[in-house]
């Protein structure tokens, strides 16, 4: 299971999601707002989906998309990629506050930080990644659901594929960031697909024979 | 009388707990860093490495050490946190004598009125009452320097029999029950055995919330294909993933073990060969069972028959298999039994000595394997060494070049001491990382003892809640402040290293004890010059034992990222997983079966207190709370206990979510607000235990103890549930998110 | 960028009506180029340049689908309440344009910085453009030597002792510029010298930006060394290169970061918008039905949408429906959505 600490240029590491694993810890959450790109802020998101219904969490870095929503709708085009494709933070003197990115990303990932005025959002910290080092959350994540390596590195140690198209409706977005399905069959994930049924409707056995 | 000298309030006022929200310097400020150091997580067994950043003597960050093997580079929120229990305002820096007529309550006072007082008390008392009249808690949050220290200190400084440990309220039945069936006091395995098991079996261990990290072993078993079990009241985080989930009802877990044994034998998905080559006693477990069906304990445990059915052959047919528990099944007052029942479905199917293949508790405290092996377990000595065992005194009595006579025979455990204080047998305490104020059951009670002494010394960091009865506090020293080691839950060997010095007058904890025995005139055995030194008086004090250091030096730990003992020799690799090949550590080399007869916990529910109370943690907070609940960060996350309660529970009692409620036992009773979910029990409600006061679980806990362990009952108690007045929203940041955008900046 | 593939003919227009406004105000202010002082012509053609720049980029910038949606939106919300909001204006621009907290909140030492810049550059411009176009100058009143009478065009202000503080300051108003700036410039370099996060987050222009307002300050105080203490050694070599880092500087204003003085102003627009949407409808989410932003912005949002070449519509489960709109989901939903459908296709557990 062991990974590399750091990497090089030719590694080509990625970043992988798997939400199903995350277990709600909030450790990304401490970590995220340790990055020395935007300390004191966490930029992740972490939620319960359903509380009273289950323990399952929500965790949500960006995406980065290949065609950012958020970048298209800001008014004041302070949203850029940068060569790797990382969706950066808006750029502070540009960014007006106007909310349209937050309101508009079909992940819900920018935040608006009312206290400085302006949108911050997850860099998948560059000054970690430019350094060859995992980003924080994917550094502590003690599930794994936020992973960061090589996709060789993946293949050796988890199972099920990686796949980075979604389907909102009638749009298709490719992300730079992965997921994980157990089949690429399905085709791209689809965010309005109808939940599944498992045992956890009934996870006391309340309407199964004794 | 040792009563608190002002109000909790005003104590809590001056002395905390306080928030810590920033770093030294503030988040703004860009982060300088001196150097960084390697050490580990000081909040639970696991023992992460982690690597502290450190400007100008003062921790300022955190960074992950990918390269420490076991959890490369992963932490809990607490691991990210700990770095800012360093330059804390409420940190103890001066001793304190107690004062009444101070606003503060305490006193400072200069070092050598503190300890010439502490030193004159312990000989009033010891003189009046006599030597054990003094007793000494200790915790496992020490490294094993400091925990062999306090064995001997206790021993030969104080001349007491009554040490006993934090461990006694946290893991102790899994070591008795490991005693008995296998021989050491230890997890038979090291995690990497997880990864190799074709089933993961989590009974009684709330993994995703207590020890977070082994949550990645589970799945990269699973990413083989392995299939997880899940044994639990709730549903917890890592329930939700399980393929078969066993929805215990508290206290019946022996029950369902017993049936899990039941349908091995009915079906012989029994490991002959290894029953007949490595173990003893079949036959009384056997017997034991006989009647144990799994439609019986589906009554019992409230678990489908199905269900139980349906585990006994994934466990019975699987080539190997690993059961990982933890608090869940030992905090009982069948703790042991439970332990026992378990390990019978190992022997019983062969899954012990093998890659892959173990039945392991999961160590809870920081340092709880290391800490309980050296010496403050009232009826052990350093190496896992028996007190009564004249052979063994005598060992140590050479490594201590003192008689074996010197040494007093074995002790009561904690909670007996508590209630020996209680009765006012023993008027004396001296404590170090100890809060039974908040970690005792049943803590009216407690509280009734704690007050109730002539003379009380406190040796801590943070002035805790149990640390507000004491006469004297001195000043110790926190984890990042010395070094050492401590021995992680796998039986793995750590360093710790010192990344500040202790601020103020505080000093290392092992100078503290040191000093007092000087002044009781046996400073000549304690005579160290640096905690290496400690360390390697142990290896030799240990040398023998079942838990042998001998060979672990400072050096190979350190060069090794940690040694797995038994280390018998200098040059030995070490032992990562224990019985290979099938040899136990019984002198026979055999394993034990146990009979485990069902029988209910000490207090079961009626129409009175007709619903099951269990207790626990959550993952944001560590045991009594004294580090975690001065971190913003982390008291954010789960701020007050919540009641968890079945909606069908609720419903019955008119309760919806956030309606205040009280939950009385019959020992006390606690008003908090309710958390309604899906997700436990209908017949069960939760509430975890970090909280002192009116905020404590514990006053409705259980004093009762497993009659080999001494542990008390904390995961079983009867208890009512009304509503009361008023009503609170039970939604915290993880519930929803208030940055969302479209509502107006301030 | 699209828009820098080809000129915008629409923007083009905008900029030279900016032109001939600099070329006017020119010539009328310097009272038909009496008082123009022609040492400077390479600075007024630095302005022109910047000034059809500055005005070419904003046309452009406002006519992008948001951004034209925004303005658009602002200016109703403004024009909604006039009076209110004309009322709010002038505290609304000091907080947001001039003392600029949202900044100091983010980190003092950077609005410690960013107000020394920006007050170091707002004193420069007031002495520089009407210098630069004529519109104000010195003239020695009567036989005194020493005291002089500004003036405006050709309509005499306030007069002054040219040994006085009020000389002494206004004769040094650019090194006093220079000075303010400079030290800016230095507070922020120390924080992104030894801040690794902000190092990391670098761009390019940045410190282009930094390195350019330095050069203009050191060049000019260079100027002001030299005349009173080297005896004017150097002057005209120092003058020279002072002239041509100004001039270089106007000519990247249009390019760089420091464009953002010009669109900053929107966020007054924002702030009206904000407060309309605030009393107006909430946007309902279509997943659990809560209140989570204004349907205004929403419903703006969904037009706009399409025009940057975006479809969140999907067709709904009920026949003959209408479509549904993705957007209609609030942000929390989203990622629980997202979080349900990966978990769904990986074992599928709740």
């Amino acid at each position: 299971m062991t990974k590399q600490a750091r990497y090089g240029i030719d590694d080509t590491p990625i970043f992988v999601i798997d939400q199903s694993r995350c277990i709600g810890c909030e450790a990304c959450v401490q970590a995220c707002e340790e990055c020395g790109t935007h300390r004191g802020q966490s930029l992740i998101h972490l939620e319960r989906v359903d509380r009273a219904q289950s323990t399952q969490t929500a965790p949500m870095v960006c995406m980065h998309c290949e065609d950012p929503t958020c970048a298209n709708v800001c008014p004041a085009d302070a949203i850029k990629q940068t060569e790797g494709g990382i969706v950066q933070s808006a750029l502070k003197p540009r960014c007006i506050g106007c909310s349209n990115c937050v309101l508009a990303c079909p992940f819900g990932v920018p935040k608006y930080v009312a206290e400085f005025d302006q949108m911050m959002k997850c860099d998948m910290c560059t000054d970690r990644t430019s350094e060859g080092y995992a980003p924080m959350c994917a550094s502590v994540c003690p599930s794994e659901a936020l992973w960061y390596g090589t996709a060789e590195e993946f293949k050796a140690s988890r199972t099920g594929s990686l796949i980075d198209g979604w389907l909102f409706g009638r749009q298709h977005v490719r992300t730079k960031v992965f997921t994980v399905v157990d089949d690429l069959a399905g085709g791209p994930l689809d965010a309005l697909a109808a939940p599944t049924r498992t045992w956890l409707d009934d996870p006391f056995g309340l309407e199964e024979a004794p | 009388m040792t009563r608190i000298p002002l109000t909790e309030e005003q104590l809590v006022e001056r002395y905390g707990p306080h928030l810590n929200q920033a770093p030294p310097g503030g988040w703004d400020a860009g982060i300088e860093v001196d150097r960084v150091v390697e050490t580990h997580c000081c909040f639970c067994g696991q023992q992460c490495g982690i690597k502290l950043k450190v400007h100008d003597d003062r921790v300022v960050g955190f960074e992950p050490w990918y390269d420490f093997p076991f959890n490369e580079g992963k932490l809990c929120p607490k691991g990210v946190k700990r770095y800012l229990q360093g330059s804390h305002p409420d940190r103890l820096l001066h001793p304190l004598e107690r004062d009444e007529s101070s606003s503060e309550g305490f006193r400072q006072v200069s070092w050598d009125d503190a300890l010439d007082r502490v030193v004159s008390e312990i000989r009033r008392i010891q003189a009046a009452y006599g030597d054990d009249a003094f007793a000494m808690l200790s915790g496992v949050s020490l490294t094993n320097e400091k925990s062999y220290l306090v064995g001997k200190f206790a021993r030969l400084a104080l001349h007491t029999a009554n040490l006993d440990y934090n461990g006694r309220y946290c893991m102790v039945s899994a070591g008795a029950g490991n005693k008995k069936a296998l021989g050491a006091d230890r997890a038979p395995n090291p995690w990497s055995d997880i990864p190799l098991a074709d089933v993961v079996w989590v009974a009684g261990a709330n993994v995703a919330e207590t020890f977070p990290i082994t949550t990645s072993y589970i799945w990269r078993a699973r990413d083989r294909g392995a299939r997880l079990i899940v044994q639990d009241p709730r549903v917890v985080p890592l329930a939700r993933t399980a393929d078969i989930f066993l929805p215990v009802r508290p206290g019946s877990d022996s029950a369902l073990f017993g049936a899990v044994l039941h349908e091995l034998i009915r079906n012989d998905w029994l490991d002959h060969e290894f029953i007949d080559a490595h173990t003893v006693d079949f036959d009384l477990a056997a017997a034991a069972v006989a009647d144990m069906t799994p439609r019986w304990a589906a009554d019992v445990c409230g678990v489908p028959a199905a269900r139980i059915e349906e585990v006994a052959e994934l466990w019975g047919t699987a080539a190997t298999g690993m059961m990982l528990h933890a608090r869940g099944i030992e905090q009982q007052t069948k703790g042991v039994d439970n332990v026992l029942a378990a390990i019978n479905l190992g022997l019983a199917t062969g899954k012990f000595g093998k890659p892959g293949c173990g039945v392991s508790t999961i160590t809870g405290q920081g340092n709880g394997q290391g800490g309980r092996e050296h010496g403050h377990k009232c009826d052990q000595l350093p190496g896992n060494r028996d007190i009564t065992n004249p052979e063994h005194r005598r060992h140590v009595a050479e490594v201590w070049g003192c008689d074996e006579s010197e040494i007093p025979g074995k002790g009561i455990p904690a909670q007996e001491i508590i209630e020996a204080i209680h009765d006012g047998t023993i008027k004396g305490l001296i404590s170090i990382c100890f809060n039974p104020a908040v970690s005792a059951p049943d803590s009216n009670f407690t509280a009734e003892a704690l007050d109730r002494l002539e003379f009380y010394v406190a040796i801590d960091f943070f002035l805790s809640e149990t640390g507000h009865h004491a006469d004297i506090v001195l000043p110790g020293s926190l984890h990042e402040e010395d070094e050492g080691t401590s021995t992680t839950g796998e039986g793995r060997i750590v360093k710790i290293n010192a990344a500040v010095s202790p601020p103020g007058e505080a000093r290392l904890d092992w100078k503290i004890l040191a000093d007092i025995a000087e002044r009781l005139g046996r400073g000549d055995r304690f005579r160290y010059d640096s905690t290496q030194d400690i360390f390697n008086e142990l290896r030799r004090a240990s040398a023998g034992g079942t838990a042998d250091y001998k060979g672990a030096t400072w050096e190979r730990i350190v060069a090794e990222h940690g040694m797995f003992w038994p280390v018998p020799e200098e040059g030995h690799p070490g032992t990562p997983r224990l019985y290979e090949g099938g040899r136990f550590f019984h002198p026979d080399g055999k394993a034990r079966f146990h009979g485990v007869a069902w029988r209910e916990s000490a207090e079961a529910v009626d129409d009175e207190y007709p619903v099951w109370l269990t207790t626990g943690r959550v993952v944001s907070q560590y045991l009594s709370g004294t580090q975690t609940r001065r971190i913003a960060a982390l008291v954010a996350q789960y701020p007050e206990p919540l009641c968890e309660m079945h909606p069908r529970l609720a419903e019955s009692l008119g309760i919806a979510d956030g309606d205040i409620v009280t939950v009385a036992s019959r020992r006390g009773d606690i008003t908090l607000p309710a958390k309604v979910v899906n997700t436990i029990r209908p017949d069960t409600v939760f509430i975890p235990y970090h909280w002192p006061g009116t905020k404590a679980a514990n006053q409705l806990t259980n004093r009762a103890v497993d009659p080999i362990s001494k542990m008390p009952e904390f995961k079983v108690a009867a208890v009512r549930v009304r509503k009361a007045d008023g009503h609170t929203t039970t939604t915290d940041a993880r519930d929803f998110e208030l940055t969302d955008a479209g509502k107006p900046s301030a | 960028m699209a828009e820098a593939n080809r000129l915008d003919r629409r923007g083009v227009v905008w900029g030279l009506i900016a032109v001939a406004l600099v070329v006017a105000l020119t010539f009328l202010g310097s009272d038909r180029l009496v008082w123009f002082d022609a040492a400077l012509i390479g600075y007024l053609f630095g302005t022109i340049f910047a000034a059809f720049g500055v005005v070419y980029r904003y046309a452009v910038w406002l006519r992008r689908p948001p951004t034209a949606m925004l303005n658009r939106r602002g200016w109703d919300a403004f024009r909604r309440n006039k009076g209110r909001n004309l009322a709010a204006l002038p505290s609304l621009a000091a907080t947001q344009l001039l003392t600029q907290g949202f900044i100091r909140r983010r980190s003092r030492a950077r609005w410690i910085a960013h107000q020394l810049v920006f007050w170091g550059c707002i004193l420069a411009a007031l002495v520089t453009f009407p210098l630069t176009l004529g519109l104000l100058h010195f003239e020695s009143v009567g036989q005194q030597a020493d005291r002089y009478q500004v003036y405006l065009s050709r309509v005499g202000t306030l007069s002054f002792d040219a040994g006085s503080i009020a000389g002494w300051t206004m004769f040094h108003a650019l090194d006093i510029a220079a000075v303010l700036v400079l030290a800016g410039v230095f507070v922020f370099l120390r924080r992104r010298l030894n801040d690794p996060g902000a190092l990391a987050v670098e761009r390019g222009g940045d410190f282009l930006a930094l390195a350019g307002l330095f050069a203009v300050s050191v060049t000019g105080l260079f100027l002001t060394v030299s005349s009173a203490w080297l005896e004017g050694q150097f002057y005209s070599a120092l003058n020279t290169i002072h002239a041509l880092t100004v001039i270089l500087g106007l000519m990247y204003l249009p390019f760089g970061k420091l464009f953002h003085i010009f669109q900053r102003p929107g966020n007054l627009g924002v702030a009206y918008y904000r407060r309309e949407n605030s009393v107006g409808a909430p946007a309902v989410c279509r997943r659990c039905g809560g209140e989570f932003a204004s349907a205004q912005q929403i419903a703006d949002l969904k037009a706009v949408l399409p025009e940057v070449g975006f479809d969140y519509t999907f067709a709904t489960r009920v026949e003959g429906g209408e479509d549904g709109n993705y957007q209609d989901t609030c942000p929390r939903c989203r990622r629980a959505s997202v979080t349900l459908a990966q978990s769904a296709r990986v074992g599928g557990f709740g």
